[in-house]
C-alpha cells in the first residue's frame, strides 16, 4: 500500500479539489498549499507575513497551508479529508487481501474438482498451502483406519520432517495437540527430541483434515523463522484442509466404489467363463445369441452337421478294477486329451456321457474325420504313458455321421438345457457301437464320406451295409484306416484292395468269391476282425442262400 | 496528458477492488474514473477518452456488450482498449465478444496480479 500524500489528495479529481478551487475564487484570497518539503503544490506563492498551518495525518505533518486566517480552517479540513482517504485506503487494502484469498480458494476448488485421486489431492493441497503460506517445509499425513498406520501422501520443501520417525510414532502428533483442532504450535520440543522435526524448525502450523467428524489427517507446515505464522495463515490453512478433506473423502469413496464394481464385474466374468464351459459358446452362437443370458426356452436352429461319437471299449470291465475316484480321474484324463483335438478341428463337445463324448462339427465333415484320426493318435500316446505306468492299454471306437440336426434350448421354466434333437445323433451313436462288431476303431457312414472333399486323401475300406435297429433305411458303412499305428497300417494297406474287391463280390451275392477274398486278407493279416466277420456271413449265405430282395444289409438289432 | 483508466461495474466492491489492485499506477500519474452503469460509462468514454476500460458485461440499463459495440463499432474509438469482465460460470460468448470489438476478456473473481500486469502492458508502463 503506497503512502498517502497531500499531493495525491489534491491530484485526485475529487470533489474536494473542485471545492477548494471554487472557495479560493469566491474568497479572492491568496492561498497556497505546500508539501512536507515546502514544495508548492496548490495556488500561488503567498507573500511575506502570511501564516503557515500544518496538515496532519496521524501526528505526521504532510504539508502546510499558507494564507490568511482562513488557512487554518482549510488545513484542518484537509487533515480530516486525508484521514478519510487513509481509512478508505486501508479498508480497500483489506478487502483486496480478502479477495485474493477468495481467489486462491476458488482456484483451489477448481483444481480439486479435476482430480479423483487422493494422492493427487494431497499433493495439490500442500502445494497450494506452501504457496499461500510461505513455509520452508510441509507434509500431509493421513491416518488409515484399516491398517492403523500413518501414511504420508505428500511432502514439499526442505527435509525438515523425518518421515520414518513420524510414521513410527504417530502418537506424538497427539501430544502437540494434533487432534481435531488446528493451530499455530508454540511448543514442539517433543517433536524435535524424538527426531520427527529437524533442529532448524522455529515455527509450526497445522490444520486437521476432517470428514464427518472423523479426523483423517493433517496438513503440517514448518518454518525456519520465529513467529512465521499469523492468525490469517491459520484461517487459510483451515479452509484448505477442510476443502481437501472433503475431496479426499469423496475420492476414497469413489475408489472404493470402483473397486467394488470391478470385483463384481470380475465375478460375473468368471461365472461367464464357467457357464461357457457347461454350454459351449459355439452352441450359443449357432442360436444367433451372444451370451447365455440371451438364450430363451424354445430357441432353436437347424443345421447340417457331422456328429462324432467316441466311447471307451470295455469300459465296464476296466472300471470294475478301479475305485469311483480312480474311475473319475481316468475318464477326466481321457477327456482332457481328446477335447483339445476336437476344438483344434473346429468341433465342439456337445456332451460328455460317462465314458463317451459327443462332439459336433458344424463346418465340414473332413474336420470331423481329421479330428478322429488325430484322436486315435492321441489315444496311442495315452496308452504309451499308461504302459510305462504298468497300466493296460485302452481302446476307443469313433463313429461319424453327417446329416441335419436341430440345436435348441429345451426344458421348462426352472430347468433349461442345451439339447440336440436329431436322428443324425442316434445314427452316429449306432455307427460308433458298430466298431465293436468289426473291431475297427473309426467308422463313418457313407453319407459322411460322400460329403468329404477330396476323399481320396484317406484310405477307406468298405464294410458293407447295415440296417440299424428300428430303421427302415439302409446305411453304407466305411472304415477309415489312416489312424492305425504304423505297423498295423502297413498290413491294412497291403490288404486294402483284396478287402474292397471281396466286399464288391459280397454285395454282388458272389459269396464264394467274397469268402476267398476275405480269406486272402486274413492270410496276410490274421488279426483282421472285419475280414473274419464277413467270411462267416459269406459262408453262411453261400450255404443258405439269400432272399431275392436282399439289400446286402445286415440288420443290426442291438444298440 | 495523464493516462486514464475507466472502471465500470454496477457492484461497488468490484470497482473498489480494481482500483485498489491498480493503486500503484496512480503514483505513475495514471488517473482513475469509475462508473456504475453502461450509460454513464458511454458518456465518460466520449468525454474523457480513457486509454483503458474495465467493463463488466452484466449490468442493468446498458450492458457491457452494448457499450463495447457502441464505442468500437459506432463511435469508432478504436484507441480505447476494452477488457470485458464476466463472472466465472457465466456463459461467455467469445465470438460475440469479438464481434463487438472487445480486446480482451477476463473472468471474475479475477486474479489481481493478472489485472495489474495487463493494465501495465496496455498503458506501456514497465
Amino acid at each position: 500500500m503506497s503512502p498517502l500524500t497531500l499531493k495525491s489528495l489534491l491530484n485526485k479529481r475529487s470533489d474536494f479539489t473542485a471545492w477548494l478551487q471554487s472557495w479560493q475564487e469566491m474568497q479572492g484570497n491568496a492561498l497556497a498549499v505546500e508539501d512536507q518539503h515546502h514544495q508548492l503544490i496548490f495556488g500561488e506563492a503567498v507573500a511575506g507575513q502570511s501564516e503557515s498551518f500544518p496538515v496532519n495525518l496521524n501526528d505526521e505533518i504532510l504539508g502546510w497551508v499558507k494564507g490568511g486566517p482562513q488557512a487554518r480552517l482549510i488545513a484542518q479540513l484537509m487533515s480530516l479529508q486525508l484521514q478519510k482517504e487513509a481509512e478508505k485506503k486501508k479498508l480497500g487494502a483489506e478487502v483486496l487481501s480478502l479477495y485474493q484469498e477468495l481467489n486462491v480458494i476458488y482456484n483451489f476448488s477448481e483444481k480439486l474438482s479435476q482430480t479423483i485421486e487422493p494422492e493427487v489431492i494431497a499433493k495439490l493441497t500442500l502445494e497450494q498451502a506452501i504457496h499461500s503460506i510461505p513455509s520452508h517445509s510441509g507434509v500431509v499425513v493421513l491416518w488409515n483406519e484399516e491398517t492403523k498406520q500413518l501414511h504420508i501422501p505428500a511432502r514439499s520443501g526442505l527435509p525438515l520432517f523425518n518421515e520414518e520417525k513420524l510414521r513410527s510414532q504417530p502418537g506424538l502428533l497427539l501430544k502437540i495437540g494434533l487432534g481435531g483442532q488446528s493451530e499455530i504450535v508454540n511448543e514442539f520440543d517433543v517433536l524435535k527430541d524424538s527426531g520427527i522435526l529437524e533442529a532448524p524448525v522455529q515455527s509450526l502450523i497445522y490444520a486437521a483434515m476432517k470428514a464427518k467428524h472423523r479426523i483423517m489427517g493433517a496438513i503440517i507446515l514448518a518454518g525456519m523463522e520465529a513467529e512465521q505464522y499469523s492468525a490469517a495463515h491459520l484461517k487459510l490453512l483451515v479452509t484448505l484442509a477442510l476443502q481437501s478433506s472433503t475431496a479426499i473423502e469423496s475420492a476414497m469413496l469413489y475408489e472404493k466404489n470402483i473397486r467394488e464394481v470391478r470385483e463384481r464385474e470380475e465375478a460375473i466374468l468368471r461365472i461367464h467363463e464357467v457357464t461357457k464351459k457347461f454350454v459351449p459358446s459355439e452352441f450359443i452362437r449357432a442360436l444367433g445369441k451372444d451370451s447365455l443370458t440371451d438364450v430363451m426356452l424354445g430357441d432353436q436352429v437347424g443345421k447340417n452337421v457331422t456328429v462324432l461319437f467316441t466311447d471307451i471299449r470295455d469300459f465296464t470291465t476296466l472300471s470294475e478294477k478301479m475305485t469311483p475316484e480312480e474311475n473319475f480321474r481316468f475318464v477326466s484324463a481321457f477327456n482332457a486329451r481328446l477335447g483339445p483335438v476336437i476344438r483344434a478341428h473346429r468341433g465342439f463337445i456337445n456332451q460328455y456321457l460317462g465314458d463317451s463324448i459327443m462332439a459336433l462339427f458344424p463346418d465340414a465333415p473332413e474336420d470331423a474325420l481329421e479330428a478322429s484320426i488325430e484322436m486315435q493318435e492321441a489315444i496311442q500316446d495315452f496308452n504309451l504313458e499308461r504302459s510305462r505306468e504298468g497300466l493296460q492299454a485302452i481302446k476307443a471306437g469313433i463313429g461319424l455321421h453327417t446329416g441335419p440336426l436341430i440345436m435348441g434350448i429345451t426344458g421348462d421354466e426352472y430347468r433349461l438345457d442345451a439339447a440336440t434333437i436329431s436322428d443324425t445323433v442316434n445314427t452316429a451313436a449306432r455307427i460308433e457301437s458298430l466298431t465293436k462288431y468289426y473291431r475297427s476303431p473309426l467308422l463313418l457312414s457313407g453319407d459322411a464320406l460322400l460329403q468329404i472333399q477330396q476323399a481320396e486323401r484317406y484310405h477307406i475300406r468298405h464294410l458293407g451295409k447295415v440296417q440299424l435297429k428300428g430303421k427302415y433305411n439302409v446305411l453304407n458303412i466305411v472304415e477309415c484306416i489312416n489312424g492305425y499305428p504304423a505297423e498295423e497300417l502297413q498290413l491294412k494297406l497291403r490288404t486294402l484292395d483284396y478287402f474292397n474287391e471281396a466286399m464288391s463280390a459280397y454285395l454282388n451275392r458272389d459269396f464264394g468269391l467274397a469268402a476267398e477274398g476275405f480269406q486272402q486278407v486274413l492270410r496276410l493279416d490274421p488279426e483282421d476282425h472285419a475280414a473274419k466277420y464277413f467270411i462267416n456271413i459269406a459262408n453262411k449265405y453261400q450255404h443258405q442262400g439269400v432272399p431275392d430282395n436282399w439289400s446286402g444289409a445286415e440288420a443290426m438289432m442291438h444298440k | 496528458m495523464a493516462q486514464k483508466i475507466l472502471i465500470v461495474d454496477d457492484e461497488a466492491h468490484i470497482r473498489m477492488l480494481i482500483e485498489q489492485t491498480l493503486e500503484e499506477l496512480e503514483d505513475e500519474g495514471v488517473e482513475f474514473i469509475t462508473a456504475d452503469n453502461g450509460e454513464k460509462a458511454l458518456h465518460l468514454i466520449q468525454s474523457e477518452k480513457p486509454n483503458l476500460v474495465f467493463l463488466d458485461v452484466m449490468m442493468p440499463k446498458m450492458n457491457g456488450m452494448e457499450v463495447c459495440h457502441k464505442v468500437k463499432r459506432e463511435l469508432g474509438l478504436e484507441g480505447v482498449f476494452i477488457i470485458l469482465l464476466t463472472a466465472k460460470g457465466q456463459e461467455f460468448d467469445r465470438q460475440k465478444g469479438q464481434e463487438v470489438g472487445a480486446d480482451v476478456y477476463m473472468t471474475k473473481p479475477f486474479d489481481p496480479e493478472m489485472i495489474l500486469e495487463k493494465a501495465r502492458q496496455v498503458l506501456a508502463l514497465s
